[in-house]
């Protein structure tokens, strides 16, 4: 069981939605949309996501079907660094979507914010089984600029062909050379 | 496989143009899109074209070739107003039934080529029965529309929607001026002789199964026979028919002559043909890259099929020849993807080839003219397959609007781009000297408008005309 990778972390909550506040849940989560996500709050985050869990997936030959007592709403992040910093951030920046989400489930303290939501979290924690995160060891800005310098990279090559030497050294310099003359 | 064992092709029963084409000497096209109001009044008008429709079995002998051919395909809007049932419906394919205006995101068709910019009458629904035909003359065609148009007039709530002409150019090239449509896939029973259109194996080549391009037969999944044959409409709709894309593809003729003067300023001492020819993979004469990268070969002849049996893994496979992204190699990679490794056997690609039957329109731009005389020009794409979304679109999204599968990035077909951009094009270097790149480039060919059809057969349409749906 491990919760790390590198210095990635994985965190899964899950919690059981409120009898008759499903509907509600679920149109909260249909309305969000990818493009403004709210995760996009939490720069440490890699991946992340909310699920409604509805039932079991019964099998046809089952004597008797299998139901759960209730639904439940799945969070899971795998975000940069430690487990507890990053819970603060998200009790903090997203205080208003909590309420919205946890807000809706059995035993979610009043505010769904701060300290309390934090604890409410951890206390439904799951572990992890086995994780594997896919740039262990850089954080999501190193990625990000990783793929920045990439395009960067390629736009200098395409705009710089054809350049005398001395013109592609200063165009080059001009462009990837740090403003405090390091390399 | 023997050809044997498989279905034997009932070309009374399959449209022409489809397995075989009719060829160059129908060398101009009418593509006629008709609206129906009553169903009733739909299947009369199509009874009473029925008897007109070429079946891949009068491929025209020279002596005997008929004056025009006349075919028929219809929209999925077309398939609800001739009234077929819904449970009929059902059976076809999810990506027709949505048309291709609702597919338009993934195909690149945003922008200026985005569907509400589409020519009156594509892509709304109100195109319901595409008849195309082909002539020998242009009087022939003018007779053959006269016809046609007075059927659509005598008939109850038929009315024409779209019309577009379509016309060979010289030395059958398109707009751009390459050589075209001569490498197709070679199918058993059909074309096996096409070397080069079939599947890389073994050192040689196989021709694929007819029930890639033709429902109702074996496919090269479903094969060997016995196994289920792919899925399709129920009998009698399903037989003998296919799939049709349709696209009116504009092209900027004057930007892609002037995008490559510039640009082979800077490339092996101004070499702009040579240039052209990386773009495409082919010389102009269609001449292929990978055998012959230096020069065009001079009266190259594209109807001996051994000029098309060429193959990227054992000579090309880092693109010095033919580019990784060149529009040939994206659009057939025939074994460039390999398999497990380096693998020859094409297993990557042979189940996303088309039948292309496309024609281009409007005039030529005069020779050497760099600047746009504001006509309209382009090519009006056509092309047959079992199934839309894994042929014509996997080919559309993944191969040419995308490079990941060949290691390229975000890097698209350079010749049809997208509708905003090109992006840049990567042309390889043979060690030591460096690639050679193409700038991002406005697109030079837009969208114009579309539609997803389904081409019955023969006793299809007859049931369909006679509101006989099982």
């Amino acid at each position: 069981m491990s919760n790390r990778a590198g210095q990635a972390t994985a965190f899964m909550a899950i919690t059981p939605i409120v009898a008759g506040k499903e509907d509600e849940l679920r149109a909260y989560l249909d309305g969000l949309s990818q493009d403004e996500s709210p995760f996009a709050l939490l720069p440490r985050t890699h991946f992340a996501r909310w699920v409604i869990l509805d039932d079991w997936n019964d099998e046809k030959s089952q004597p008797k079907k299998d139901h759960l007592l209730s639904r439940y709403l799945i969070f899971t992040s795998n975000f940069d660094g430690d487990l507890s910093s990053y819970l603060d951030e998200l009790c903090d920046k997203l205080a208003p979507q909590a309420g919205e989400l946890w807000g809706r489930c059995v035993g979610c303290p009043d505010g769904a914010a701060g300290e309390a939501l934090k604890e409410y979290l951890m206390h439904n924690k799951i572990n992890t089984g086995f994780f594997v995160a896919a740039y262990p060891h850089l954080r999501v800005g190193d990625v990000k600029r990783a793929l920045d310098t990439r395009a960067r990279l390629i736009d200098f090559a395409v705009s710089s062909q054809g350049m005398r030497p001395a013109e592609l050294q200063s165009a080059f310099n001009a462009e990837f050379l740090l403003t405090d003359g390091s390399r | 496989m023997a050809a044997a064992d498989v279905a034997p092709v009932d070309r009374a029963d399959i449209q022409g143009n489809i397995l075989r084409a009719y060829g160059k000497a129908y060398d101009r096209t009418s593509y006629v899109f008709t609206h129906l109001e009553d169903p009733a009044g739909g299947r009369e008008w199509l009874g009473g074209l029925l008897s007109q429709v070429t079946s891949d079995q009068e491929r025209p002998d020279p002596k005997l070739r008929p004056d025009e051919t006349l075919n028929v395909a219809v929209t999925y809007s077309g398939l609800q107003a001739l009234g077929v049932p819904a449970d009929v419906l059902k059976g076809f394919s999810d990506e027709f039934r949505a048309g291709m205006a609702a597919r338009a995101e993934i195909l690149g068709d945003t922008g200026e080529s985005a569907p509400e910019n589409w020519e009156d009458g594509l892509g709304t629904g109100q195109a319901h029965i595409l008849v195309t035909i082909n002539a020998l003359t242009s009087q022939l065609l003018e007779r053959a529309l006269d016809a046609l148009k007075a059927g659509v007039e005598a008939a109850a709530g038929v009315t024409i929607v779209y019309h577009q002409p379509a016309q060979l150019l010289d030395e059958v090239r398109e707009h751009f001026g390459y050589a075209d449509g001569f490498a197709q896939p070679a199918i058993v029973g059909v074309s096996e002789h096409k070397l080069g259109g079939g599947i890389p194996e073994e050192g040689k080549w196989r021709g694929l199964a007819l029930g890639e391009f033709i429902l109702g037969y074996e496919d090269e999944d479903s094969l060997p026979p016995g196994r289920r044959l792919p899925s399709a409409p129920a009998e009698p709709l399903g037989r003998s028919g296919t799939y049709m894309v349709f696209r009116k593809l504009a092209q900027d003729v004057a930007l892609f002559r002037k995008t490559l003067r510039e640009a082979a300023a800077l490339y092996e001492n101004g070499d702009e043909e040579k240039l052209a020819a990386k773009v495409v993979g082919r010389w102009r004469n269609g001449t292929p890259l990978v055998s012959s990268p230096d020069a065009p070969i001079p009266g190259f002849d594209r109807e001996d099929m051994s000029n098309n049996a060429f193959r990227y893994l054992d000579t090309d496979i880092d693109g010095a020849r033919c580019p990784l992204g060149a529009h040939i190699r994206r659009a057939n990679p025939r074994d460039a993807l390999g398999w497990e490794g380096l693998d020859d056997s094409g297993l990557l690609a042979y189940r996303h080839r088309i039948i292309r039957r496309g024609m281009p329109y409007g005039p030529s731009l005069p020779e050497d003219a760099v600047e746009d005389d504001g006509e309209d020009r382009g090519l009006v794409f056509v092309c047959f397959n079992a199934s839309i979304s894994r042929q014509f679109e996997g080919v559309q999204t993944q191969w040419i609007n995308d490079g990941n599968a060949f290691h390229l990035g975000h890097d698209k077909d350079y010749l049809l781009g997208d509708s905003s951009t090109t992006n840049k094009m990567t042309i390889q270097g043979k060690p030591p000297d460096p690639p050679f790149f193409l700038a991002p480039q406005a697109a030079f060919v837009k969208t114009r408008g579309g539609e997803y059809l389904f081409v019955p057969g023969l006793r299809a349409l007859s049931a369909i005309a006679a509101g006989r749906w099982q």
